[in-house]
């Protein structure tokens, strides 16, 4: 019999993880996120909600409904019968995303530097270097999740989080990256802002992005960044 | 706020203290990386609406700590729930857990929460107000909804005549709303990643912890002893369940709440039952509660056994509403006969 390609554990009373154990990350991404589509497709009487990240999903239910071990059993079998081959999207769409990186010292950008024995500017270049993909929607405010640049190492977080992170700023941490739809609390370090603004809450969702679509970074100067600021966040 | 004109009425609030229009949350927020939120002792919010004939879900009122007056243009039927606090009618106490009428331009106010740190009160037929993803449950990160303001306007979706007069007592409405064990006792269940930190999970059980003035709707958080992750490496964020116990850096433990960040990065530990979110709602910072460790099966009987208590408690009430008619009283003032 062939390894299972999950292990899906209770998280409390009223949820279940499951949690990819391919050893393939860009598979078991698919595999998640294809198992998130499944069961909100399927309407699974007694599941809440589905929170599908990068190598797991967290399936809440109102445990009234449905035990945990009768819907981990389900899950099983649907996940036997998922093609993590598949893209989860046949023609992802690509964000532009202007960054001006904090060059003046006034986010965390060179406290990331020295960490990774790197200039300020190397970190820019390798920030901006890549095409990232949306790997899923997190906090705060359905922020698009990415993995981390090609830096040697992974980022430390904050020792102590900041109380408040405003809207629109760019982050690493470990190896993953972001921005900031919305302004919250935050311990990942800041290495710069976008002007753009992602949040639209007459939309549903309300970001324009979904799991699969694709960010790049531009650095831009400050004169840029003024007249940018405000214009709303849409694919190239 | 302002209430549409084409509502059956007008809720003014008087004084507002820490109060916030909500309902049971926003299910499908997390979906999209917006936490669930909505009124954290869910059980409370619930009996408030169903002693007053709602569905469990309308929006109603979450008080929080602080006394709260208001006064409606128009006759309703409240009932409020959880912390107890004194509840008056223009200056006459009246009863927690029962339906209460209220005439209109009569004043309410619920004063001295005690016990508790939130109280629910429900207006029958609820209030007509915005909704996010079918949920009017205020966001602070996404900036939806808010406190209340003495001179907020709640526009009333339904006007309920008195239903009380001399030939009933009170007796009638002795709804029976069933009693939560007092004493700050939070059953959790074993987190997914409870072996990232081996033999240090048993101090979350040896002390009491002391609740923190920073806790909030997000979350609570504690001093005590703080069991260690023994595992190093790379987490990537994951989903994280409502009552995830963590030990983020610092000296505190931290049990997420409704307002949490649906992803986040630490190792969860211990996951709160349900049922004991609702205690965890009524601690109050420099109160102290105790961990007690309970398997999915005690935790899921006991659950269950909560629904048939609210499943009662609705019959109940629905077979009093009956009995009186009310359910078919006209928007406008009339006692019944």
């Amino acid at each position: 019999m062939a390894p299972a390609s999950v292990v899906i554990s209770p998280s409390g009373t009223s949820a279940v993880r499951v949690a990819s154990a391919l050893s393939d990350r860009e598979a078991g991404w698919r595999l998640v996120h294809h198992l998130a589509r499944f069961v909100d497709a399927a309407r699974v009487p007694g599941v809440v909600c589905v929170i599908p990240t990068y190598d797991a999903a967290l399936i809440e239910v109102d445990p009234a409904e449905v035990s945990l071990e009768r819907l981990g059993d389900y899950l099983a079998q649907v996940v036997e019968g998922l093609d993590h081959d598949r893209p989860l999207t046949l023609t992802p769409r690509t964000f532009d995303v202007p960054v001006l990186y904090d060059l003046d010292g006034e986010l965390d950008l060179r406290t990331v530097a020295e960490a990774q024995g790197l200039s300020v500017q190397e970190i820019v270049r390798l920030h901006s270097d890549p095409t990232y993909v949306v790997r899923c929607l997190g906090a705060p405010g359905g922020s698009p999740m990415l993995d981390g640049p090609p830096f040697p190492h992974p980022v430390p977080r904050l020792a102590s989080p900041r109380a408040h992170v405003p809207q629109g700023v760019v982050s690493v941490a470990g190896r993953q990256a972001t921005i900031t739809p919305a302004a919250a609390p935050g311990g990942w370090p800041l290495i710069g802002r976008t002007p753009l603004v992602v949040l639209d809450l007459a939309a549903e969702p309300f970001v324009p992005y979904e799991p699969g679509d694709l960010v790049r970074f531009r650095p831009i100067d400050r004169d840029e960044y003024e007249s940018l600021l405000g214009t709303r966040m849409v694919a190239r | 706020m302002t209430a549409g004109a084409l509502a059956a009425g007008v809720l003014t609030i008087v004084e507002a203290g820490s109060t916030q229009i909500t309902d049971l949350g926003r299910t499908r927020g997390p979906r999209y990386g917006v936490p669930v939120n909505g009124a954290l002792d869910q059980r409370s919010a619930r009996v408030a609406n169903i002693l007053v004939g709602n569905p469990d879900g309308a929006p109603l009122l979450e008080i929080t700590a602080l006394d709260l007056e208001f006064v409606a243009d128009v006759d309703i039927l409240i009932a409020v729930a959880g912390a107890d606090g004194h509840l008056t009618v223009d200056g006459v106490g009246r009863p927690s857990n029962e339906p209460v009428s209220v005439c209109a331009g009569e004043t309410v106010a619920l004063r001295q929460l005690q016990g508790g740190l939130r109280a629910y009160l429900a207006v029958r037929g609820s209030f007509e107000v915005p909704l996010l993803l079918g949920s009017c449950a205020p966001d602070s990160v996404l900036g939806f909804g808010g406190r209340l303001v003495a001179g907020s306007e709640i526009a009333l979706r339904s006007a309920t005549a008195p239903i009380f007069n001399d030939h009933f007592t009170a007796e009638l409405y002795s709804l029976d709303v069933p009693r939560v064990a007092s004493g700050f006792i939070v059953d959790v269940t074993d987190g997914p990643d409870i072996e990232d930190f081996a033999d240090t999970v048993a101090r979350l059980f040896e002390q009491p912890y002391l609740v923190t003035p920073t806790s909030n709707h997000i979350g609570l958080r504690m001093t005590g002893p703080l069991p260690q992750r023994r595992t190093t490496g790379e987490v990537l964020s994951r989903g994280v369940p409502v009552g995830a116990v963590e030990v983020p850096p610092g000296d505190e433990l931290l049990v997420l709440h409704r307002g949490r960040g649906v992803t986040a990065g630490y190792p969860v530990l211990a996951v709160v039952t349900s049922g004991s979110l609702d205690v965890l709602a009524q601690v109050r910072p420099g109160q102290r509660l105790r961990f007690r460790p309970v398997t999915a099966a005690e935790a899921a009987a006991r659950a269950r056994a909560e629904l048939v208590e609210l499943d009662t408690l609705r019959r109940r009430v629905r077979s009093v509403f009956a009995a009186l008619d009310a359910l078919s009283t006209p928007p406008t003032g009339r006692t019944l006969p």
